[in-house]
């Protein structure tokens, strides 16, 4: 197609260096606006309580307070958020329920004045009995979070799905899945029923939730941090009950995110303070309100399988209860995710899987890279290997008897899986040394399967890439640059489409007023979903160029190749374009724009209404040395591996495994928000341990697998979540190897596994 | 806090004179005075790192640092550490070693690694590893991280005359 070097398939240096390894990179928390204020907020020092009265008067009459929010100053809105369900206040209205939730909020000169100010504020609340977790808010009389039911909706899902609002007391949503006979449990030789825990970890995004927010007359804009700007466009026009195009989102550089920066988090009330106020207003949370803001969901997982004497799997029937905390948020999503991926990457004859979403008096639970797959593959990878030992096989061997196979369906209705995954197996057993480890003792291996289907659900995409007359490039789209590298990716797909170098290829800064649309940048969609988008684009402008030099020539457009914004005829020179352009446009130039757009197509037959767009898949090895006196776990040697299909760009993938992968090996040494009862003992930096570069395995290896089969462009899949999913049962499975012992909870303290280890 | 006290430092080689409330933190001071804001703002409570600055060659977290205690002392920044036309041999490093992702802990960790080269021009990996503990990188996995330090001993070996 080119003389130029490939643009895709390099290590090129991202679009986003200079701007970040100098500081000169803006975020949101950066924005400062003429006149701004500063928001801080009243939250709630009770679990759960009636709001008897909430009385402002003596906070707005502190000097260099301009505006203060409660429950009184909300007529006119439609003052409840949510993904499927609206059940979330913008400030507390008839209870609160969790320690953090909100009540008031105050903009001020400067935060010093709106603490202050905050402290004027009389509230009395009626304590109510909390239910701290999902045992307590199960229990016959425990009390409702909720009584009267929140608006909500099921979404369409297809054969074998379903999904149920408010199906008993404090559950507010619940989703099933069911395919094959369920009579075969009579074929089994053995029925396995285990259960498992998951504790919840905080994203712990270095970027605070952030918004800055100007409301001038009808027009409302806003600076945010935040993952999906489109989707938090149509909500928030939805609570101030405007039209969308009253509500501009710029989303500068965001300081990471995982999962947490979705939809409603600082923004209304930045924007309701500003309009009050009539000047600016930057909310910004501490790292302490961001424990207070979303987590992880914490999860109980009840998994019964059945399998023939031989190992072959027959059956997999699964409870998940997820502690979805005091707000909805997206928790039914996720609930949709952790049970339909519990079959993982195997092949059964039967499988029934349900999530129940149990509101707690906790802080709210949602999105979290891996959104459900971290959860089910906790438990069904670290089962896997129990059945093993317990049937007397390896548990490599056991995997590999029942993997299935490239091409397969997930389930029926869905697409095939698009990995070798007993290629991939192996890379990780080869690389750990696996098959020929020594038997030492307190030493052992473990391997272990991370499998989610990737690029959202039923998620469209557009892009814009537009050429100037000179050949300057630009790729417009939705999709954030959250760390993940996609403003480069991008860029090389529409620079390799164009003949262009990528130096020549700019990522448009979004704002949602001239945007393209997209749904969000999640699910590790930006390149299977948002790449397929950006190539037609591409493709849609090289089409327009070669047509239009086609004209001029007096040939045919297939008979002409683009490379260096020049076209070639065969052996010809090449025509440079600018002179061909400005010849008939005129010297001030002119913009070639193409429009791209990718959805999976709907099918009623896919339980989750479209078809997977990709499988994402990690595989991990883990070598660990457990100290049997005092139960601490070291891990030797972590093997993460993700099948990219095509690296864009290796350096960007091999960040995103090796970012994930570590994220996973907090989950199972150490990370947890700690409860005692609906109190978060651990709520900031101090106490909450996430990995540092001295946590480091003494070998860390990432494999970049490119098996080829992805269909994004060139062959891609996407990236980012894979290799956390599968870390902490790789580990756990490690420690079994090791000793004997499984341990089925998370995080695997000393502390659980030396109690563990004396237990036998 | 109606006094003011004054302070004369240096940030990033300029001389400064001016007054302060006592209980400016130096975080602050840089931000929101100076408009330095690559000097990054985050868990403020000295764990993260992402606020990472050198005090007289040392490295601090800015965010854990009264604005009066840097009273005739240096201060360098991120906003120092370019050269001429250019990213400085730590930047180039990172850049191209691809030891950022977010970018929100790149300053602090770009802030470390040059004092750590200051210290030891040749670190071993374990060293890099102790060094780069002080502060948290939530997205790379820190081994790419380690790379950049390393290329960064390299470019800035070459650098010397």
């Amino acid at each position: 197609m080119t003389n130029q070097p490939a643009a895709v398939g390099t290590s090129a240096r991202r679009h986003d260096a200079a701007a970040k390894v100098t500081g000169g990179a803006l975020y949101t928390a950066d924005v400062r606006l003429p006149g701004m204020l500063h928001a801080k907020v009243l939250r709630s020092p009770h679990a759960h309580a009636r709001l008897r009265s909430v009385d402002a008067t003596r906070a707005r009459a502190l000097a260099g307070v301009h505006a203060v929010l409660t429950r009184d100053e909300l007529a006119g809105l439609s003052p409840t958020y949510g993904y499927f369900i609206k059940d979330q206040p913008v400030v507390a209205m008839d209870k609160v329920r969790y320690v953090g939730d909100v009540v008031a909020a105050v903009a001020a000169e400067d935060e010093a004045t709106a603490l202050r100010a905050l402290e004027l504020i009389d509230v009395v609340y009626e304590p109510l009995p909390d239910v701290p977790d999902v045992t307590a808010a199960l229990a016959e009389d425990a009390p409702e979070l909720f009584e009267e039911a929140p608006p909500g909706i099921v979404p369409p899902y297809g054969t074998g799905a379903s999904g149920h609002l408010r199906p008993r007391r404090n559950v507010c949503y619940e989703f099933r899945y069911a395919t094959g006979p369920a009579d075969v449990w009579q074929e089994c030789d053995h029925v396995f029923e285990d259960t498992f825990a998951f504790s919840r970890m905080n994203h712990f995004h270095l970027e605070p939730f952030v918004t800055v927010a100007d409301v001038r007359g009808e027009q409302i804009e806003i600076w945010s941090s935040t993952q999906n700007p489109f989707p938090l466009r149509k909500e928030l026009a939805r609570v101030l009950r405007v039209g969308e195009n009253r509500i501009r989102v710029h989303v500068p550089y965001v300081g990471g995110g995982f999962g947490a920066k979705h939809n409603c988090k600082t923004e209304p009330i930045a924007i309701l303070l500003s309009r009050m106020a009539g000047r600016p207003v930057r909310y910004c949370l501490t790292t302490e309100e961001g424990f207070l803001t979303l987590s992880q969901h914490a999860a109980v997982l009840k998994v019964k399988t059945g399998v023939k004497a031989d190992g072959t799997f027959v059956a997999r029937e699964s409870e998940v209860l997820l502690d979805a905390g005091a707000y909805s948020d997206g928790s039914p999503l996720v609930a949709e995710k952790a049970a339909y991926r519990m079959p993982g990457p195997y092949r059964w004859t039967h499988v029934k899987s349900s999530c129940a979403c149990v509101m707690t008096t906790t802080t709210p639970a949602g999105p979290f890279r891996g959104f459900g797959a971290t959860q089910s593959t906790w438990a069904g990878e670290s089962q896997v290997d129990m059945i093993a030992r317990r049937l007397g096989m390896d548990p490599y061997e056991l995997r590999i008897k029942n993997l299935k196979r490239l091409g397969e369906p997930f389930v029926p209705g869905e697409s095939g899986i698009d990995s070798d995954l007993a290629e991939g197996l192996d890379t990780v057993a080869g690389e750990l040394g696996y098959h020929r480890r020594a038997r030492t003792p307190n030493r052992g291996m473990g391997l272990a399967i991370g499998f989610k289907d990737g690029g959202g659900v039923n998620k469209p995409a557009q892009a814009r890439v537009k050429v100037t007359a000179n050949g300057a490039v630009y790729v417009n789209s939705g999709t954030v640059e959250i760390g993940q590298g996609a403003s480069t990716t991008l860029c090389q797909v529409a620079a390799e489409v164009l003949g262009v170098p990528l130096e020549q290829v700019a990522y448009a800064p979004i704002n949602t007023d001239v945007t393209p649309f997209d749904q969000g940048t999640n699910a590790s969609s930006g390149m299977t979903v948002m790449g397929r988008a950006v190539l037609r684009a591409a493709e849609a402008v090289r089409a327009q160029v070669l047509e239009f030099a086609a004209r001029q020539l007096g040939c045919e457009a297939t008979a002409l190749t683009l490379e260096n914004w020049a076209v070639r005829r065969g052996d010809e020179a090449p025509t440079p374009l600018p002179g061909l352009i400005m010849k008939v446009f005129g010297g001030t130039g002119y913009e070639f724009s193409g429009e791209g757009f990718f959805k999976a197509p709907n099918s009623p037959e896919a339980p989750l209404d479209a078809p997977c767009v990709f499988w994402e898949i990690g595989w991990a090895g883990a070598e660990v040395e457990v100290d049997p006196d005092t139960g601490k776990v070291t891990v030797l040697q972590l093997v993460a591996s993700g099948d990219v299909g095509k690296a864009i760009n290796k350096l960007v993938c091999r960040g995103q495994d090796e970012g994930a992968a570590v994220m996973g090996l907090g989950q199972a040494l150490f990370e947890e928000m700690r409860y005692d009862g609906s109190a978060l003992l651990n709520g900031e930096a101090l106490d909450y341990r996430v990995p540092m570069a001295e946590d480091l395995p003494e070998r860390f290896v990432s494999v970049t697998q490119e098996q080829g089969h992805g269909p994004g462009p060139f062959g891609a899949k996407g990236a980012g979540e894979g290799a956390m999913v599968p870390v902490a049962a790789a580990i756990a499975n490690a420690v079994h190897d090791a000793t004997g012992v499984r341990v089925t909870a998370l995080p695997l303290s000393p502390e659980r596994v030396f109690n563990a280890l004396h237990r036998r | 806090m109606s006094s003011r006290v004054s302070i004369d430092f240096e940030v990033d080689g300029v001389r400064r004179s001016e007054e302060i409330a006592p209980n400016t933190v130096l975080l602050d001071l840089l931000r929101d005075r100076h408009a330095l804001t690559g000097v990054k703002a985050s868990c403020e409570r000295g764990v993260c790192g992402a606020c990472t600055i050198l005090v007289d060659g040392t490295p601090a977290a800015s965010c854990g640092v009264f604005a009066f205690s840097v009273d005739g002392a240096a201060v360098e920044t991120i906003d120092g550490q370019g050269r001429e036309g250019g990213l400085g041999p730590v930047q180039r490093a990172f850049a191209e070693c691809g030891g950022f992702q977010c970018g929100y802990c790149t300053p602090g960790m770009v802030m470390l690694t040059t004092a750590l080269l200051r210290a030891h021009p040749e670190p071993d990996d374990e060293r890099i590893r102790s060094w780069i503990s002080s502060n948290v990188c939530r997205c790379t996995g820190y081994q790419m991280i380690v790379d950049s330090v390393r290329r960064a001993a390299e470019l800035s070996r070459e650098e010397q005359p």
